[in-house]
């Protein structure tokens, strides 16, 4: 699994980046690359059945000591 | 770069689905029991004012979208921050609809697949409409719009056999603040999330339509909820609130002299087309968002990764389907204020004056 989570990510990077960086739209292409990073890097997580920690659970946590159960 | 354009009535469908949306999926005001109906005509009448506060700021800056009247609202730096939340709420709710729609499908249709594959594929085809763009988005759903109206108007006239009118009753039984409660909990799951819309209606063609297109959308919608709220409550009656998918459940019991029977999967379809509508449309803004905020040529080219990691949020938001339910009814209309009262009351303001003092905006 993780070497097709890779291998898609590539292409993707191959699809994505190649264009931006031939047109030569550096801020697009950063910003590409940082969100790419962040994907790649949840999906790895997720491949590898890394419990990610979610907002969700503070938020609630939140919002009932605010306004109770 | 091309500037879309969509008429009145592609904003109007775009609307309504995006407010049918998960809304048909999990059910309203389901704190509310068998008054549930009255609660969702409470929502939609608490929700009157600020469809007029939300069309009048489009009204005011027509052919500007959310984040540049952020922008002109809160000026540059804290502009910047509030673009920041709101980039994040759409992100996070497109990411709660498709998780929504992914314990739908989990628990009814495919539960021996991961959820992660069902996220993908919905995931996949929303990134595929947002890189088409608004106008392609807008004229999906006006083809969708009257299979979907059929669809329920079929299956509505299909389950009257089923109907049980004495669950309806005792009307009012639990007192009216319960009524409220679960009133402005419908107030804020449907209805006020139409803030963001505000990503989108700066491409209608005409300078006086946010208005009618508002009204009209929230009103079809608003009816179509409703009346569909009742036929569960007649159905069900207090089932109702241990049910997960109450429409879903509902349609299952239809059943016309033992020869048309199952025909949940039609809501299924529906489910689909709500779900695609709403994600996609969350995509498209939070992806517009990020391409103001870091002013890149086009927000086109952010899409795939946006749309991915929207996937694989919601696939690590919630544990199981319990929080879900939990986060959805009792967590979600606090956490949701400030988005869709606070900051929009705030912003009116100041734009209201900011355009009455003839500031150049």
């Amino acid at each position: 699994m993780v070497i097709l989570v890779v291998l898609f990510y590539i292409s993707l990077a191959v699809y994505e980046f190649v264009p931006l960086y031939k047109q030569k739209q550096w801020k697009d292409f950063w910003v590409n690359t940082v969100f790419w990073t962040v994907s790649f890097a949840m999906a790895l997580l997720i491949t590898l059945d890394v419990k990610v920690p979610s907002p969700a659970h503070p938020i609630r946590d939140a919002i009932t000591s605010l306004f109770g159960e | 770069m091309y500037k879309e354009k969509i008429t009145d009535k592609e904003g109007i469908c775009l609307l309504t689905l995006f407010v049918m949306g998960s809304s048909l999926i999990l059910g309203v005001g389901g704190s509310a029991k068998n008054d549930a109906w009255i609660a969702a005509i409470v929502g939609i009448i608490m929700f009157l004012p600020l469809m007029l506060i939300y069309s009048r700021i489009q009204a005011l800056l027509p052919g500007r979208c959310l984040f540049e009247i952020i922008n002109i609202a809160f000026g540059k730096i804290f502009g910047k921050i509030v673009a920041v939340l709101y980039i994040w709420y759409t992100f996070h709710l497109g990411a709660l609809v498709m998780r929504n729609f992914g314990e739908f499908v989990d628990t009814v249709a495919l539960p021996e697949t991961l959820m992660v594959v069902t996220l993908l594929f919905l995931g996949v085809v929303c990134i595929y409409a947002v890189r088409m763009g608004i106008e392609v988005m807008a004229r999906i759903s006006t083809y969708f719009i009257p299979i979907v109206m059929f669809i329920i108007f079929v299956v509505y006239i299909l389950s009257i056999p089923q109907y049980n009118f004495s669950n309806i009753k005792p009307i009012l039984s639990e007192g009216f603040t319960t009524v409220l409660n679960a009133g402005f909990s419908v107030f804020s799951f449907p209805f006020a999330e139409t803030f963001v819309f505000l990503g989108v209606f700066y491409t209608l063609k005409s300078k006086k339509s946010p208005y009618k297109v508002y009204f009209t959308g929230i009103m079809m919608a608003g009816i179509v909820i409703i009346f569909l709220t009742i036929r569960n409550i007649g159905i069900l009656g207090s089932m109702l609130e241990y049910v997960n998918f109450p429409s879903h459940v509902a349609v299952s019991r239809v059943s016309v002299t033992e020869f048309l029977q199952r025909i949940e999967v039609s809501v299924a379809f529906v489910f689909v087309v709500c779900a695609f509508t709403k994600v996609s449309v969350c995509l498209y803004i939070a992806c517009r968002g990020i391409g103001k905020l870091f002013n890149l040529n086009d927000y086109g080219s952010i899409v795939i990764q946006v749309g991915l990691l929207m996937t694989y949020f919601s696939f690590t938001v919630y544990d199981n389907i319990m929080e879900m339910m939990y986060f959805a009814y009792k967590v979600y209309n606090y956490y949701a204020f400030p988005f869709q009262v606070v900051i929009p009351v705030i912003m009116w303001l100041i734009i209201e004056v900011k355009v009455k003092k003839g500031i150049k905006v």
